[in-house]
């Protein structure tokens, strides 16, 4: 769906947590997510740092779609 | 230090009124075992059956499959850490049932459960339709956790297994067999010149009903460690977890490993068979970057030449895979992969989820994906309502005239990924 996506000339950021099987199948932009059960959250956390964890996560997200890449990059600072 | 298995030929299994093994026949009083299941009080009941090869008899949906051992001599019990004693493994004489299994059975995620046929096209995919099953169906008490239900039926399950382990105590074994291991040092010395192997072992630990226990250690939480082959002869490892069923390993098939079986047979002659190094498949990232940077530095230390790679289930566990095989390569030792593939009905699909050109010694156990149609037996120990639940079945698989059309995913043990099986490919 990312390749596909990206194909149409929209740009594509893939939030996943198994990030080597995203490189493998050849997504641009990577962002890192907590795990595969839960990628975009972490349910140890209380309320108030999880709502911290997402909002960072989209950030994070909407920042690497605005980057400008020359090959594959998994922005994981 | 040496491990003996003493091989008890279980020929025929019958209900009585006295537990014993006597001339191969293995007599089961019912109320024992009962009695053992409801130890625990998260069991309402349990139904006791038997299965034999060759008869039109379905069991499902199938947790796991257990052989019963019993400790002869050695430190530990049967299952250390588990249901015995946290005492080490692979040591001493242990008494093996052979050509019987227990087998545990429930609806406890419903689509994560197996089907093993006794006769017909099914039993010809699943290896413990060649064995006689003495087979415990647990019903657990109202408006119980799920795994709360998977906890009870396994250490049940186990508890059962040892329980009829324990009547070979004082039979003759027909036959033994004998492994033998040493230190390091000795190691070293005794099989200099032959190619140093190890076996990679990798364990089901996705987490949520996903997991397998080593000497009672969720294996989520392990760093990869070294063990001595022989101790999973003991029931040092255990399957806790409820996955597709054709590419999990049964506590039966951890106890009957065999790559470790087959290393055994090779070890002193081609090979030095001197590293047995577990390592786990857990969900976040980091885990699976520590745990195949630790067995990479393992092979390394241990200055191996070669390693044999198994993985347990598909999906994220292939990076896994592939993680462990690109950093061992890359410290110079060959490694063979031992999987399956999830290539699609047409088997035309990636078979895995990950891939790298340093895989490129790959054995598989078969397309999970494949379709076969299961004829209508006889009898069903268990029940069919989850069959059309079940991974690899759909709303259609049960048909009207009773026959199933499914995928051998579904099948216990069919694409066995440490060799279990009969079924492979080449190309």
């Amino acid at each position: 769906m990312v390749k596909e996506i990206e194909r149409a000339g929209i740009p594509v950021v893939h939030m996943c947590t198994i990030t080597p099987i995203s490189l493998t199948v050849g997504a641009n932009r990577i962002v890192p997510t907590i795990a595969i059960p839960h990628p975009l959250g972490n349910p140890a956390l209380d309320k108030a740092d999880e709502k911290k964890l997402r909002r960072q996560l989209v950030e994070k997200a909407l920042n690497a779609l605005t980057t400008e890449v020359t090959g594959q990059t998994v922005f994981d600072k | 230090m040496k491990l003996e298995l003493g091989y008890v030929q279980i020929k025929d299994i019958v209900f009585g009124n006295e537990s014993k093994i006597s001339n191969g026949v293995l007599t089961v009083d019912k109320a024992p075992i009962e009695a053992l299941a409801k130890e625990d009080d998260r069991i309402k009941s349990v139904t006791i059956d038997i299965a034999k090869p060759g008869e039109s008899v379905r069991i499902t949906p199938v947790k796991d499959v257990i052989e019963p051992r019993c400790k002869v001599e050695g430190d530990c019990d049967i299952f250390p850490g588990t249901i015995g004693s946290v005492k080490m493994a692979g040591f001493g004489k242990t008494h093996v049932c052979k050509g019987m299994a227990v087998v545990t059975a429930g609806k406890i995620v419903g689509f994560q459960e197996g089907i093993i046929d006794m006769k017909g096209p099914g039993a010809d995919y699943t290896p413990f339709s060649k064995l006689l099953n003495l087979v415990c169906v647990f019903e657990p008490v109202d408006g119980l956790k799920q795994h709360d239900y998977e906890e009870a039926v396994r250490f049940a399950g186990f508890k059962i297994a040892k329980y009829i382990g324990e009547l070979s105590k004082d039979v003759k074994p027909d036959s033994t067999e004998t492994f033998e291991v040493c230190d390091f040092k000795e190691n070293m010395e005794k099989f200099k010149g032959l190619p140093r192997v190890g076996y990679v072992h990798m364990l089901q630990s996705q987490g949520l009903l996903h997991d397998t226990y080593v000497y009672g250690v969720d294996a989520k939480k392990i760093l990869p460690t070294l063990m001595y082959p022989t101790e999973v002869f003991d029931g040092a490892i255990v399957s806790g977890n409820c996955v597709s069923a054709c590419d999990k390993n049964p506590t039966y098939v951890h106890m009957n490993n065999p790559v470790v079986v087959d290393l055994f047979k090779h070890h002193g002659k081609e090979i030095n068979f001197c590293a047995h190094i577990i390592t786990n498949e857990n969900v976040y990232l980091a885990d699976k970057q520590r745990s195949s940077n630790f067995t990479a530095k393992l092979c390394e230390m241990l200055a191996l030449d070669a390693v044999i790679i198994t993985e347990e289930g598909f999906g994220n566990p292939d990076a896994d895979l592939i993680m462990n095989c690109t950093k061992i390569e890359k410290k110079g030792i060959k490694t063979v992969l031992v999987t399956d593939e999830y290539a699609g009905r047409d088997g035309g699909s990636q078979s895995l989820a990950d891939a790298d050109p340093l895989g490129n010694a790959c054995v598989t156990g078969g397309n999970a994906n494949e379709v076969v149609v299961l004829p209508k037996l006889d009898k069903v120990i268990g029940t069919l309502d989850y069959v059309n639940k079940i991974a690899g079945g759909n709303e259609n698989s049960m048909r009207p005239d009773g026959t199933i059309e499914i995928e051998i995913q579904a099948i216990t043990g069919a694409t066995s990924e440490v060799g279990f099986n009969k079924l492979t490919a080449t190309y």
